[in-house]
């Protein structure tokens, strides 16, 4: 196990900056998410942590050594790619024991450690057979198999559940979250999907761009959002923002609808009103919406309204019976609303 | 109009039927017309080896009689079947063995590890060695032989196995056969293996060239076939039995005051069996190769 520290660091290819100085410290043991749209540099730093990038400016420190000159095999790293890459012309057992062939170690130390790895994951039957004998979930964790047989300091994970179906992700999700928890190794895992992110990781690193957004733990994106950007990436449905301007101690949106500030801000200036659906209730007293479509999933009711112009997202925890064209009065949560200045820059 | 001179579905897919019937009759003909113009010489050849008087085969040829033989014998084979002597066909047939394993082995080796680094390598400029090999290809063979002539007989090759071999072995057709096969294996699989701890060697011996069985049997196969058939270069880089292939030697048997079609037939049927065993033996993945470029652009 180790820990990883990234300096200032930068990537361009040609004149084309892609990743700005990021900074940032994995701790020993810590399982850390990239996550951001497509084409933000999530997979081209963690490509720059496994080596298989060059650096273009800054230190990238694995357990305290700088390795940004060093090769990727002698980083002490493991990385779990998002189309396995097995290699096709050999058995489960001979992909997961080909790193540990090329060491030198004796046959019999292959074989345990191949057995050890296939006992975690429960891939004993199907050693002898070839990659395309597999099924995509059974692929997946082979390929964590030939991460976990080297014992490397820190596993990277780029995307490794895009491939499967929904069913499976939720699985395999789990399984890598169970895995982390019992072998305690440092972990960094890249992902678009911010629920793999908010699921697994100890702490999300948002971005966009080549920038980061915000670090911070789960929960912490979720209730604070450092900007627009993290507030409408984190959370599904996405949050409602509605633009607009304080006037008189509260909030008037774009389309002409007062909303109330949260205590102790009704003097504060904001330029985005942000609130998530599930915390908008129907009550007596509040704002007039009209019910455009309801989508009941059983165990929550999913809302689309009209709040003057703008679209406003419910998530309803109650079985309620509405109708579309239905009018209904909605009302915020106050000590759970997100303010923003006209940068998007959170301010309360 | 009567009822029953309106068409039934029944009718209409009869005749639908008879027209696909009649098409399928049609194109049976031209395969079998095809095979026969392909298959008749070599046929001819196989009955004319196994007949013993040469002036019969002469004869023979321009009629039916060319394939069909009343008395057939192995004389001629057992005759041209010598590793010594005026008629060392064996001897040639074994020359030309040797130097086809030579040159394919080693074609496969250097031809493969050039598409190889043309395709994964980091070596600079390797657009512009592409470039180069293409257009390397479009030179024709005959075109640059005076000069290697020249060079080989100055570097005192001539009269060798090595003559036969050396300058074959690396070419532009090949490296660009493996190149355009390894540019289209996953990325993912080089970094991989990079990740495990494989060097670029590595990487090329036990990942990227056990992938690459069809690219390996298309090369093996064509590679064979021009190995086998080169005729022009041996000729001028050959002037003893020491190291002259059976194509070369075959010549002979036509000389200016006689023609022994006999030998000629029995031997050309000793050369055909190697390159016709090298074809079925790589013939599934030849075909899988040939299938698969097609199919994936």
């Amino acid at each position: 196990m180790a820990s990883v520290s990234i300096d200032q660091v930068r990537k361009q290819y040609g004149a084309v900056p892609v990743i700005h100085n990021i900074s940032m410290n994995i701790e020993d043991g810590e399982f850390v998410t990239l996550v951001g749209p497509s084409g933000c540099g999530k997979s081209t730093l963690l490509r720059m942590l496994a080596g298989l990038e060059d650096i273009s400016g800054g230190e990238i420190r694995i357990d305290g050594r700088v390795v940004n000159d060093v090769a990727p095999k002698e980083r002490d790293i493991a990385m779990v790619f998002q189309s396995y890459a097995l290699y096709p012309h050999m058995t489960v057992a001979e992909n997961m024991g080909f790193a540990l062939k090329l060491k030198g170690q004796d046959r019999a130390t292959i074989e345990k450690s191949v057995r050890d790895a296939a006992d975690i994951l429960a891939l004993g039957p199907l050693l002898d057979r070839l990659p395309k004998q597999l099924s995509g979930g059974q692929r997946q964790r082979v390929a964590m198999g030939r991460a976990i047989v080297r014992q490397p300091q820190v596993y990277l994970f780029d995307e490794p559940l895009s491939n499967l179906d929904a069913k499976l992700r939720v699985t395999m999700r789990a399984e890598i979250k169970d895995l982390h928890q019992r072998l305690k190794t440092t972990t960094v895992y890249v992902t678009h999907d911010q629920i793999e992110a908010m699921t697994m990781a100890d702490r999300i690193v948002v971005m966009r761009g080549g920038n980061v957004e915000q670090i911070g733990r789960p929960l912490e994106l979720y209730d604070r959002p450092a900007n627009t950007f993290v507030a409408t990436f984190i959370g599904s449905p996405a949050m409602n923002l509605f633009e607009g301007a304080t006037v008189n101690g509260q909030f008037v949106t774009d389309g002409g609808v007062a909303l109330p500030m949260p205590e102790g801000y009704q003097g504060a200036t904001a330029a985005a009103y942000g609130v998530r659906p599930e915390h908008l209730t129907i009550a007596d007293k509040g704002v007039a919406a009209t019910v455009v479509v309801v989508e009941p999933t059983g165990s929550e009711t999913h809302v689309l309204a009209k709040l003057g112009p703008a679209d406003v997202n419910l998530v309803l925890r109650d079985r309620i019976h509405l109708q579309p064209g239905q009018p209904i009065t909605l009302a915020p949560d106050i000590r759970r609303v997100h303010l923003f200045t006209a940068h998007g820059i959170r301010t309360n | 109009m009567s009822d029953l001179a309106i068409p039934t579905p029944h009718t209409e897919a009869k005749r639908e039927r008879s027209a696909i019937g009649s098409l399928r009759l049609v194109q049976t003909g031209c395969i079998l017309v095809i095979a026969l113009v392909i298959v008749s010489p070599l046929f001819m050849l196989l009955i004319a080896s196994l007949k013993d008087d040469r002036f019969q085969i002469l004869a023979d040829m321009g009629s039916f009689r060319a394939f069909w033989v009343s008395n057939p014998t192995l004389s001629n084979f057992a005759e041209v079947s010598n590793f010594s002597g005026e008629l060392a066909y064996g001897r040639y047939l074994m020359n030309s063995l040797f130097i086809l394993a030579c040159t394919v082995g080693a074609g496969l080796i250097v031809n493969s590890m050039a598409g190889f680094v043309l395709a994964w390598g980091t070596l600079r400029g390797r657009a512009l060695v592409l470039s180069l090999v293409i257009a390397l290809y479009v030179i024709p063979q005959e075109s640059i032989i005076m000069p290697l002539v020249i060079m080989v007989s100055r570097a005192g090759m001539t009269d060798t196995f090595a003559v036969q071999i050396v300058p074959w072995v690396a070419s532009p057709l090949y490296i660009f056969l493996f190149y355009q096969f390894f540019a289209q294996l996953p990325k993912e699989l080089f970094e991989a293996a990079e990740m495990d701890g494989a060097s670029v060697f590595r990487i090329y011996r036990s990942i990227f060239l056990p992938l690459s069985l069809p690219a390996l049997a298309t090369v093996s196969i064509l590679m064979g076939i021009e190995s086998w058939n080169q005729y022009l270069w041996p000729i001028l880089v050959t002037q003893t039995d020491y190291a002259r292939p059976i194509a070369v030697a075959i010549a002979t048997f036509f000389g200016q005051d006689s023609i022994y079609w006999d030998r000629a037939m029995a031997a050309s049927v000793l050369m055909m069996i190697p390159i016709l065993a090298l074809y079925l033996a790589f013939q599934r993945w030849f075909v899988s190769s040939f299938v698969g470029s097609a199919v994936k652009g």
